[in-house]
Protein backbone atom coordinates (compact mmCIF):
# COMPACT_ATOMS: atom_id res chain seq x y z
CA UNK A 1 0.00 0.00 0.00
CA UNK A 2 2.94 2.28 1.05
CA UNK A 3 4.40 1.91 -2.58
CA UNK A 4 1.04 3.13 -4.11
CA UNK A 5 0.80 6.37 -2.60
CA UNK A 6 4.67 6.90 -3.63
CA UNK A 7 3.00 5.85 -6.96
CA UNK A 8 0.58 8.57 -6.96
CA UNK A 9 3.03 11.23 -5.89
CA UNK A 10 5.20 10.18 -8.21
CA UNK A 11 2.58 10.80 -10.53
CA UNK A 12 1.44 14.03 -8.91
CA UNK A 13 4.86 15.32 -9.34
CA UNK A 14 5.19 14.32 -12.98
CA UNK A 15 2.01 16.62 -14.39
CA UNK A 16 3.25 19.42 -12.40
CA UNK A 17 6.85 18.88 -14.12
CA UNK A 18 4.98 18.33 -17.37
CA UNK A 19 3.23 21.61 -16.89
CA UNK A 20 6.53 23.45 -16.53
CA UNK A 21 7.83 21.89 -19.47
CA UNK A 22 10.21 19.54 -18.86
CA UNK A 23 10.88 16.37 -21.64
CA UNK A 24 9.95 13.02 -20.12
CA UNK A 25 13.27 12.34 -19.93
CA UNK A 26 14.43 15.15 -17.58
CA UNK A 27 10.84 14.25 -15.84
CA UNK A 28 12.64 10.70 -15.33
CA UNK A 29 15.86 11.88 -13.99
CA UNK A 30 14.57 14.31 -11.83
CA UNK A 31 12.19 11.52 -9.92
CA UNK A 32 14.23 8.79 -10.21
CA UNK A 33 11.77 6.50 -12.64
CA UNK A 34 11.97 5.22 -15.76
CA UNK A 35 11.08 7.37 -19.05
CA UNK A 36 8.32 4.59 -19.81
CA UNK A 37 7.23 5.43 -16.49
CA UNK A 38 6.62 8.77 -17.10
CA UNK A 39 4.89 8.26 -20.41
CA UNK A 40 2.50 5.84 -18.88
CA UNK A 41 2.00 8.36 -16.13
CA UNK A 42 1.42 11.18 -19.01
CA UNK A 43 -0.86 8.96 -20.97
CA UNK A 44 -2.80 7.93 -17.78
CA UNK A 45 -2.28 4.31 -17.73
CA UNK A 46 -0.60 2.19 -14.82
CA UNK A 47 -2.20 3.53 -11.72
CA UNK A 48 -4.97 3.67 -10.06
CA UNK A 49 -7.21 6.73 -9.84
CA UNK A 50 -7.67 5.64 -6.49
CA UNK A 51 -3.49 6.09 -5.56
CA UNK A 52 -3.83 9.76 -6.99
CA UNK A 53 -6.99 10.82 -4.62
CA UNK A 54 -4.83 9.83 -1.50
CA UNK A 55 -1.78 11.42 -3.04
CA UNK A 56 -3.78 14.34 -3.94
CA UNK A 57 -5.44 14.17 -0.39
CA UNK A 58 -1.95 14.26 1.59
CA UNK A 59 -0.73 17.32 -0.66
CA UNK A 60 -4.06 19.27 0.78
CA UNK A 61 -2.59 18.38 4.50
CA UNK A 62 -0.89 20.66 6.60
CA UNK A 63 2.86 21.38 5.35
CA UNK A 64 4.33 19.68 8.38
CA UNK A 65 2.00 16.32 7.78
CA UNK A 66 2.27 16.31 4.07
CA UNK A 67 6.41 16.64 4.93
CA UNK A 68 6.13 14.19 7.84
CA UNK A 69 3.59 11.63 5.74
CA UNK A 70 6.05 11.65 2.42
CA UNK A 71 9.59 11.43 4.53
CA UNK A 72 7.82 8.74 6.24
CA UNK A 73 7.17 7.01 2.60
CA UNK A 74 10.41 7.68 0.70
CA UNK A 75 12.65 7.37 3.40
CA UNK A 76 14.36 9.49 1.53
CA UNK A 77 15.13 13.10 1.91
CA UNK A 78 16.47 13.79 -1.16
CA UNK A 79 13.45 12.64 -2.91
CA UNK A 80 11.45 13.70 -0.30
CA UNK A 81 12.65 17.53 -0.51
CA UNK A 82 11.62 17.13 -4.65
CA UNK A 83 8.06 15.54 -3.97
CA UNK A 84 7.65 18.47 -1.83
CA UNK A 85 8.56 21.41 -3.42
CA UNK A 86 7.15 20.23 -6.35
CA UNK A 87 3.95 19.25 -5.47
CA UNK A 88 3.56 22.31 -2.74
CA UNK A 89 2.01 25.33 -4.40
CA UNK A 90 2.02 27.53 -0.99
CA UNK A 91 4.98 30.40 -0.64
CA UNK A 92 6.66 31.02 2.55
CA UNK A 93 8.76 33.71 4.12
CA UNK A 94 10.95 33.00 7.01
CA UNK A 95 12.07 35.39 9.40
CA UNK A 96 14.53 34.71 12.02
CA UNK A 97 15.28 37.24 14.81
CA UNK A 98 18.63 38.61 16.56
CA UNK A 99 17.86 36.65 19.75
CA UNK A 100 18.66 33.32 17.83
CA UNK A 101 21.60 31.82 19.40
CA UNK A 102 23.03 29.99 16.37
CA UNK A 103 22.48 26.47 17.89
CA UNK A 104 21.68 24.96 15.03
CA UNK A 105 19.02 22.68 16.12
CA UNK A 106 16.38 23.98 13.35
CA UNK A 107 19.81 22.94 10.75
CA UNK A 108 19.36 19.61 12.32
CA UNK A 109 15.49 19.60 12.80
CA UNK A 110 14.62 21.04 8.82
CA UNK A 111 13.87 18.12 6.65
CA UNK A 112 14.32 20.38 3.70
CA UNK A 113 17.83 21.28 4.21
CA UNK A 114 16.59 24.92 4.24
CA UNK A 115 18.44 26.41 6.99
CA UNK A 116 22.19 26.94 7.53
CA UNK A 117 24.07 29.32 10.11
CA UNK A 118 25.81 32.46 9.11
CA UNK A 119 27.47 34.39 11.85
CA UNK A 120 25.66 32.50 14.13
CA UNK A 121 22.07 33.15 12.95
CA UNK A 122 20.07 31.44 11.14
CA UNK A 123 19.16 32.01 7.58
CA UNK A 124 16.07 30.46 6.33
CA UNK A 125 16.01 29.75 2.56
CA UNK A 126 12.09 30.90 1.43
CA UNK A 127 12.33 28.85 -2.19
CA UNK A 128 13.29 25.95 0.09
CA UNK A 129 10.80 26.31 2.62
CA UNK A 130 7.73 24.01 2.81
CA UNK A 131 6.18 25.93 5.57
CA UNK A 132 6.34 22.94 7.90
CA UNK A 133 7.33 24.90 11.20
CA UNK A 134 9.38 22.18 12.62
CA UNK A 135 12.20 24.64 12.87
CA UNK A 136 9.62 27.55 14.98
CA UNK A 137 8.04 24.95 17.08
CA UNK A 138 11.66 23.46 17.87
CA UNK A 139 13.47 26.86 18.34
CA UNK A 140 14.94 27.17 21.87
CA UNK A 141 14.38 31.06 21.98
CA UNK A 142 11.24 31.50 19.49
CA UNK A 143 13.45 32.98 17.38
CA UNK A 144 11.77 32.01 14.16
CA UNK A 145 8.95 33.48 12.08
CA UNK A 146 7.37 31.54 9.41
CA UNK A 147 4.58 33.35 7.58
CA UNK A 148 2.69 32.36 4.40
CA UNK A 149 2.31 34.88 2.07
CA UNK B 1 14.24 12.71 15.02
CA UNK B 2 17.01 14.92 16.78
CA UNK B 3 18.28 13.59 19.89
CA UNK B 4 21.63 14.51 22.49
CA UNK B 5 23.82 11.85 23.70
CA UNK B 6 25.78 11.77 26.92
CA UNK B 7 28.43 9.82 27.96
CA UNK B 8 30.03 10.36 31.28
CA UNK B 9 33.63 9.56 32.38
CA UNK B 10 34.08 10.01 35.99
CA UNK B 11 32.93 13.65 36.49
CA UNK B 12 33.48 14.70 33.34
CA UNK B 13 30.81 14.24 30.51
CA UNK B 14 30.19 14.88 27.08
CA UNK B 15 27.09 15.65 24.88
CA UNK B 16 26.72 15.63 21.52
CA UNK B 17 24.30 15.93 18.65
CA UNK B 18 24.96 14.08 15.77
CA UNK B 19 23.00 15.55 12.65
CA UNK B 20 24.10 17.89 9.88
CA UNK B 21 27.97 18.40 11.67
CA UNK B 22 29.15 16.86 14.97
CA UNK B 23 28.06 19.55 18.18
CA UNK B 24 30.51 18.32 21.34
CA UNK B 25 30.18 19.79 24.79
CA UNK B 26 32.35 18.53 26.69
CA UNK B 27 33.03 19.09 30.92
CA UNK B 28 36.22 18.68 32.68
CA UNK B 29 35.67 18.40 36.12
CA UNK B 30 39.31 19.21 37.67
CA UNK B 31 39.68 22.25 35.16
CA UNK B 32 36.18 23.87 36.53
CA UNK B 33 36.23 26.74 39.17
CA UNK B 34 32.07 26.38 39.97
CA UNK B 35 31.54 30.12 39.20
CA UNK B 36 28.07 29.77 38.46
CA UNK B 37 28.27 31.76 35.06
CA UNK B 38 27.40 29.19 32.55
CA UNK B 39 24.73 28.08 34.86
CA UNK B 40 23.21 32.21 34.31
CA UNK B 41 24.31 32.42 31.07
CA UNK B 42 22.56 28.99 29.76
CA UNK B 43 19.71 30.08 27.36
CA UNK B 44 17.80 27.30 28.11
CA UNK B 45 18.29 27.01 31.79
CA UNK B 46 19.94 23.04 31.28
CA UNK B 47 23.18 23.93 33.79
CA UNK B 48 23.16 23.22 37.41
CA UNK B 49 26.39 24.23 39.33
CA UNK B 50 26.31 22.26 42.74
CA UNK B 51 26.59 22.94 46.34
CA UNK B 52 30.62 24.61 45.99
CA UNK B 53 31.04 24.57 49.32
CA UNK B 54 30.49 21.39 50.34
CA UNK B 55 31.39 19.32 47.19
CA UNK B 56 35.25 21.22 47.85
CA UNK B 57 35.21 20.46 51.12
CA UNK B 58 34.13 16.98 51.23
CA UNK B 59 36.04 16.16 48.18
CA UNK B 60 32.59 15.36 46.66
CA UNK B 61 32.08 12.45 44.09
CA UNK B 62 29.73 14.87 42.86
CA UNK B 63 31.00 16.93 39.35
CA UNK B 64 30.53 20.35 40.26
CA UNK B 65 28.00 21.20 37.58
CA UNK B 66 25.33 18.81 35.88
CA UNK B 67 24.03 19.51 32.23
CA UNK B 68 20.69 18.21 31.57
CA UNK B 69 21.86 16.48 27.65
CA UNK B 70 17.58 16.58 27.14
CA UNK B 71 17.22 20.39 27.50
CA UNK B 72 20.68 21.35 26.61
CA UNK B 73 20.49 22.69 22.77
CA UNK B 74 24.18 22.81 22.24
CA UNK B 75 24.68 26.26 21.51
CA UNK B 76 27.89 26.38 23.15
CA UNK B 77 27.56 29.84 24.88
CA UNK B 78 28.04 27.85 28.02
CA UNK B 79 31.85 27.15 26.62
CA UNK B 80 31.96 30.34 25.17
CA UNK B 81 31.47 32.48 28.75
CA UNK B 82 33.68 29.85 30.80
CA UNK B 83 36.74 31.78 32.44
CA UNK B 84 38.47 28.86 32.70
CA UNK B 85 37.40 26.73 30.00
CA UNK B 86 36.28 23.78 31.56
CA UNK B 87 33.58 23.52 29.01
CA UNK B 88 35.26 23.02 25.62
CA UNK B 89 32.26 23.27 22.65
CA UNK B 90 33.11 22.07 19.15
CA UNK B 91 31.79 21.50 15.87
CA UNK B 92 32.68 18.83 13.79
CA UNK B 93 35.67 18.35 16.07
CA UNK B 94 36.99 21.73 15.91
CA UNK B 95 37.05 24.43 19.05
CA UNK B 96 34.60 27.23 18.81
CA UNK B 97 37.99 29.22 20.16
CA UNK B 98 39.31 28.53 16.61
CA UNK B 99 36.12 29.51 14.67
CA UNK B 100 35.91 32.98 14.00
CA UNK B 101 31.96 32.83 13.89
CA UNK B 102 32.39 32.62 18.23
CA UNK B 103 32.91 35.70 20.37
CA UNK B 104 35.84 34.99 22.84
CA UNK B 105 37.49 36.38 26.11
CA UNK B 106 40.67 38.59 25.11
CA UNK B 107 43.02 36.81 27.72
CA UNK B 108 46.05 35.47 27.76
CA UNK B 109 49.32 34.86 29.71
CA UNK B 110 53.09 34.96 28.38
CA UNK B 111 56.07 34.67 29.74
CA UNK B 112 59.19 35.92 27.64
CA UNK B 113 61.89 33.92 27.86
CA UNK B 114 64.10 36.85 26.97
CA UNK B 115 63.75 37.83 30.27
CA UNK B 116 63.09 34.78 32.37
CA UNK B 117 65.78 34.23 34.92
CA UNK B 118 64.30 30.34 35.30
CA UNK B 119 63.77 31.17 39.44
CA UNK B 120 60.51 29.30 39.45
CA UNK B 121 59.09 31.64 41.56
CA UNK B 122 55.91 31.72 39.18
CA UNK B 123 55.84 27.81 39.74
CA UNK B 124 55.89 27.97 43.06
CA UNK B 125 53.03 30.96 43.26
CA UNK B 126 50.54 29.67 40.49
CA UNK B 127 47.61 28.22 42.15
CA UNK B 128 46.85 25.51 39.75
CA UNK B 129 49.94 24.27 39.71
CA UNK B 130 49.87 25.14 35.46
CA UNK B 131 52.94 26.49 35.34
CA UNK B 132 56.46 24.03 34.89
CA UNK B 133 59.84 25.99 34.77
CA UNK B 134 62.59 23.42 33.48
CA UNK B 135 66.23 24.56 33.88
CA UNK B 136 69.43 23.70 33.53
CA UNK B 137 72.11 24.55 36.03
CA UNK B 138 75.66 25.46 35.13
CA UNK B 139 78.81 22.80 35.88
CA UNK B 140 79.68 23.89 39.39
CA UNK B 141 83.14 22.86 38.57
CA UNK B 142 83.41 25.65 35.69
CA UNK B 143 82.67 28.24 38.55
CA UNK B 144 85.17 27.52 40.93
CA UNK B 145 88.75 26.22 40.10
CA UNK B 146 91.73 25.54 41.32
CA UNK B 147 94.39 22.71 42.54
CA UNK B 148 93.98 20.18 45.02
CA UNK B 149 96.74 17.29 45.70
CA UNK B 150 96.83 14.76 48.89
CA UNK B 151 100.27 13.22 49.27
CA UNK B 152 99.68 9.71 50.15
CA UNK B 153 102.69 9.08 52.16
CA UNK B 154 102.05 11.71 54.53
CA UNK B 155 98.17 11.23 54.96
CA UNK B 156 97.16 9.44 57.92
CA UNK B 157 93.59 8.75 56.54
CA UNK B 158 92.24 10.22 60.11
CA UNK B 159 88.56 11.24 57.90
CA UNK B 160 88.45 15.13 59.57
CA UNK B 161 88.75 16.11 55.96
CA UNK B 162 85.95 14.39 54.70
CA UNK B 163 83.76 14.95 57.99
CA UNK B 164 84.33 18.97 57.59
CA UNK B 165 83.91 18.95 53.62
CA UNK B 166 80.90 21.14 53.09
CA UNK B 167 80.76 20.05 48.96
CA UNK B 168 80.77 15.89 50.34
CA UNK B 169 84.05 15.79 47.74
CA UNK B 170 86.37 13.81 49.74
CA UNK B 171 86.10 10.16 50.48
CA UNK B 172 88.15 8.46 52.84
CA UNK B 173 87.82 4.54 53.08
CA UNK B 174 89.34 4.10 56.74
CA UNK B 175 89.60 -0.18 56.54
CA UNK B 176 92.79 -0.58 58.00
CA UNK B 177 95.62 -1.66 55.79
CA UNK B 178 93.47 -1.02 52.53
CA UNK B 179 93.33 3.11 53.56
CA UNK B 180 92.68 5.42 50.79
CA UNK B 181 91.50 8.52 49.97
CA UNK B 182 89.79 10.98 46.80
CA UNK B 183 89.14 14.02 46.16
CA UNK B 184 86.57 14.34 43.42
CA UNK B 185 87.62 17.38 41.94
CA UNK B 186 83.73 18.25 39.90
CA UNK B 187 82.69 18.52 43.20
CA UNK B 188 85.17 20.26 44.96
CA UNK B 189 84.87 24.23 45.62
CA UNK B 190 87.90 24.64 46.38
CA UNK B 191 87.26 26.10 50.00
CA UNK B 192 90.61 25.39 51.55
CA UNK B 193 88.95 24.00 55.04
CA UNK B 194 90.55 20.43 54.38
CA UNK B 195 93.50 21.66 54.20
CA UNK B 196 93.44 24.04 57.34
CA UNK B 197 92.36 21.05 59.16
CA UNK B 198 94.52 18.48 58.15
CA UNK B 199 96.63 17.57 61.21
CA UNK B 200 99.43 16.11 59.08
CA UNK B 201 99.64 18.93 56.50
CA UNK B 202 99.26 16.39 54.24
CA UNK B 203 96.79 18.08 51.65
CA UNK B 204 97.80 21.04 49.23
CA UNK B 205 95.32 22.97 47.80
CA UNK B 206 94.89 26.32 46.15
CA UNK B 207 91.78 28.43 44.79
CA UNK B 208 92.35 30.34 41.23
CA UNK B 209 89.13 32.22 41.82
CA UNK B 210 91.47 34.14 45.14
CA UNK B 211 94.17 34.96 43.01
CA UNK B 212 92.52 35.34 39.63
CA UNK B 213 89.13 36.71 40.92
CA UNK B 214 86.03 36.69 38.95
CA UNK B 215 88.00 37.69 35.50
CA UNK B 216 88.87 33.86 36.00
CA UNK B 217 85.20 32.68 35.30
CA UNK B 218 83.81 32.52 31.32
CA UNK B 219 80.37 34.52 31.52
CA UNK B 220 78.59 31.97 30.02
CA UNK B 221 79.63 29.22 31.46
CA UNK B 222 77.67 30.60 34.62
CA UNK B 223 74.26 31.38 32.91
CA UNK B 224 71.34 29.03 33.97
CA UNK B 225 69.18 27.66 30.93
CA UNK B 226 65.68 26.21 30.76
CA UNK B 227 62.11 26.52 29.53
CA UNK B 228 59.01 27.53 30.48
CA UNK B 229 55.69 25.97 30.21
CA UNK B 230 51.98 26.83 30.29
CA UNK B 231 49.37 24.87 30.31
CA UNK B 232 46.54 26.31 28.97
CA UNK B 233 43.83 24.42 30.08
CA UNK B 234 44.11 25.08 33.75
CA UNK B 235 45.85 28.46 33.83
CA UNK B 236 42.89 30.80 34.95
CA UNK B 237 44.75 34.27 34.32
CA UNK B 238 44.77 35.23 37.99
CA UNK B 239 48.09 37.06 37.50
CA UNK B 240 49.89 35.70 40.67
CA UNK B 241 53.07 35.12 38.14
CA UNK B 242 53.24 38.28 36.79
CA UNK B 243 53.02 39.74 40.16
CA UNK B 244 56.09 37.50 41.77
CA UNK B 245 58.30 37.63 38.84
CA UNK B 246 61.33 39.69 39.31
CA UNK B 247 62.19 40.27 36.14
CA UNK B 248 58.62 41.41 34.29
CA UNK B 249 59.03 38.55 32.33
CA UNK B 250 55.40 37.69 32.44
CA UNK B 251 52.42 39.36 30.85
CA UNK B 252 48.80 38.45 31.98
CA UNK B 253 45.61 39.66 30.44
CA UNK B 254 42.60 39.35 31.99
CA UNK B 255 39.16 39.05 30.67
CA UNK B 256 37.17 40.62 33.39
CA UNK B 257 37.80 44.04 35.17
CA UNK B 258 35.78 44.92 38.61
CA UNK B 259 35.51 44.92 42.31
CA UNK B 260 36.06 42.48 45.07
CA UNK B 261 34.15 43.09 48.09
CA UNK B 262 33.93 41.74 51.14
CA UNK B 263 31.64 42.83 53.98
CA UNK B 264 33.50 41.74 57.23
CA UNK B 265 30.25 42.73 59.10
CA UNK B 266 28.03 39.72 57.54
CA UNK B 267 31.17 37.39 57.31
CA UNK B 268 31.15 34.40 59.99
CA UNK B 269 34.59 33.38 59.15
CA UNK B 270 33.54 30.07 58.12
CA UNK B 271 36.44 29.89 55.06
CA UNK B 272 34.40 28.42 52.17
CA UNK B 273 35.50 31.22 49.93
CA UNK B 274 39.21 30.64 51.31
CA UNK B 275 38.63 27.11 50.05
CA UNK B 276 36.65 27.58 46.80
CA UNK B 277 38.85 30.91 45.57
CA UNK B 278 40.48 29.42 42.41
CA UNK B 279 43.28 32.36 42.43
CA UNK B 280 44.45 31.96 46.18
CA UNK B 281 43.04 35.95 46.55
CA UNK B 282 41.68 34.85 50.14
CA UNK B 283 43.00 34.01 53.05
CA UNK B 284 42.63 34.45 56.95
CA UNK B 285 44.90 37.55 58.44
CA UNK B 286 46.93 36.96 61.13
CA UNK B 287 47.07 39.30 64.05
CA UNK B 288 51.02 40.90 63.14
CA UNK B 289 50.79 40.68 67.65
CA UNK B 290 48.88 38.47 70.08
CA UNK B 291 45.55 40.77 71.04
CA UNK B 292 45.60 42.58 67.84
CA UNK B 293 41.79 42.74 65.99
CA UNK B 294 41.83 41.34 62.47
CA UNK B 295 39.72 41.40 59.40
CA UNK B 296 38.12 37.83 59.17
CA UNK B 297 39.01 37.23 55.35
CA UNK B 298 41.80 39.30 53.66
CA UNK B 299 42.15 39.25 49.82
CA UNK B 300 44.96 39.95 47.53
CA UNK B 301 42.42 42.43 45.00
CA UNK B 302 45.34 42.46 42.18
CA UNK B 303 45.17 38.57 41.67
CA UNK B 304 41.33 38.17 41.66
CA UNK B 305 39.74 37.21 38.27
CA UNK B 306 36.11 38.44 39.27
CA UNK B 307 34.51 35.20 38.56
CA UNK B 308 32.37 35.27 41.65
CA UNK B 309 32.79 32.01 42.64
CA UNK B 310 33.38 33.23 46.59
CA UNK B 311 30.22 35.38 46.34
CA UNK B 312 27.84 32.10 45.30
CA UNK B 313 29.23 30.29 47.63
CA UNK B 314 29.37 32.30 50.49
CA UNK B 315 26.37 31.37 53.11
CA UNK B 316 25.70 34.52 54.12
CA UNK B 317 25.95 37.23 50.98
CA UNK B 318 29.10 38.75 52.79
CA UNK B 319 30.57 38.83 49.66
CA UNK B 320 30.31 41.08 46.70
CA UNK B 321 31.62 40.60 43.50
CA UNK B 322 31.28 43.46 40.65
CA UNK B 323 32.27 42.80 36.68
CA UNK B 324 32.25 46.14 35.30
CA UNK B 325 33.72 45.51 32.03
CA UNK B 326 34.35 42.36 29.58
CA UNK B 327 37.18 42.46 27.13
CA UNK B 328 35.76 40.15 24.53
CA UNK B 329 36.16 40.18 20.21
CA UNK B 330 32.63 40.44 19.18
CA UNK B 331 31.24 38.77 16.15
CA UNK B 332 27.89 39.79 14.39
CA UNK B 333 25.90 37.82 16.27
CA UNK B 334 24.21 40.09 18.68
CA UNK B 335 22.52 37.31 20.98
CA UNK B 336 26.37 36.42 21.54
CA UNK B 337 26.96 39.72 22.54
CA UNK B 338 24.58 40.68 24.57
CA UNK B 339 25.25 37.23 26.41
CA UNK B 340 28.86 38.26 27.42
CA UNK B 341 27.77 42.24 28.23
CA UNK B 342 25.46 40.60 30.59
CA UNK B 343 28.23 39.59 32.68
CA UNK B 344 28.40 42.73 33.74
CA UNK B 345 26.98 44.02 37.19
Amino acid sequence: MPKHIVSGLKYLATIELKKKGLTQQKIADELEIDRSTVSHYLNGRNISFHCINVAETMTQLSSKDFLILTHSLFKNAEITQKIISICQSKVFKAEVLDTCIGCGLCVDLCLMQAINLEYLKANINSIKCCGCLLCQEGCPTNSIKVLEV
Amino acid sequence: MVVNTKEVTDKDFNIKRLAEELRNLSFKDHICIGCGICESSCPVSAITVGDMGAIIRNNSPQPKLVIDEHECVLCGICSGVCPADALTFSIANQPISEIPAYPKYNADVEIDDDKCIYCQKCEIACPREAITIARSLPDRSKLVTGEIEIAEDTCVYCGICEELCPADAIDVDRTPEAETINVDKDKCVYCLVCKKSCPVTAIKASCRICSYGDYDINLEDAVTKGSSFIDDELCIKCGWCEGVCPTEAVKVKKPFEGLLKIHQDKCTACGTCVDICPCDVLSFPKPAKSGDIVDNVAKEEQYCIKCGACARACPVEAIEVQISNVDYIPTKSKSWSEKFEALKN
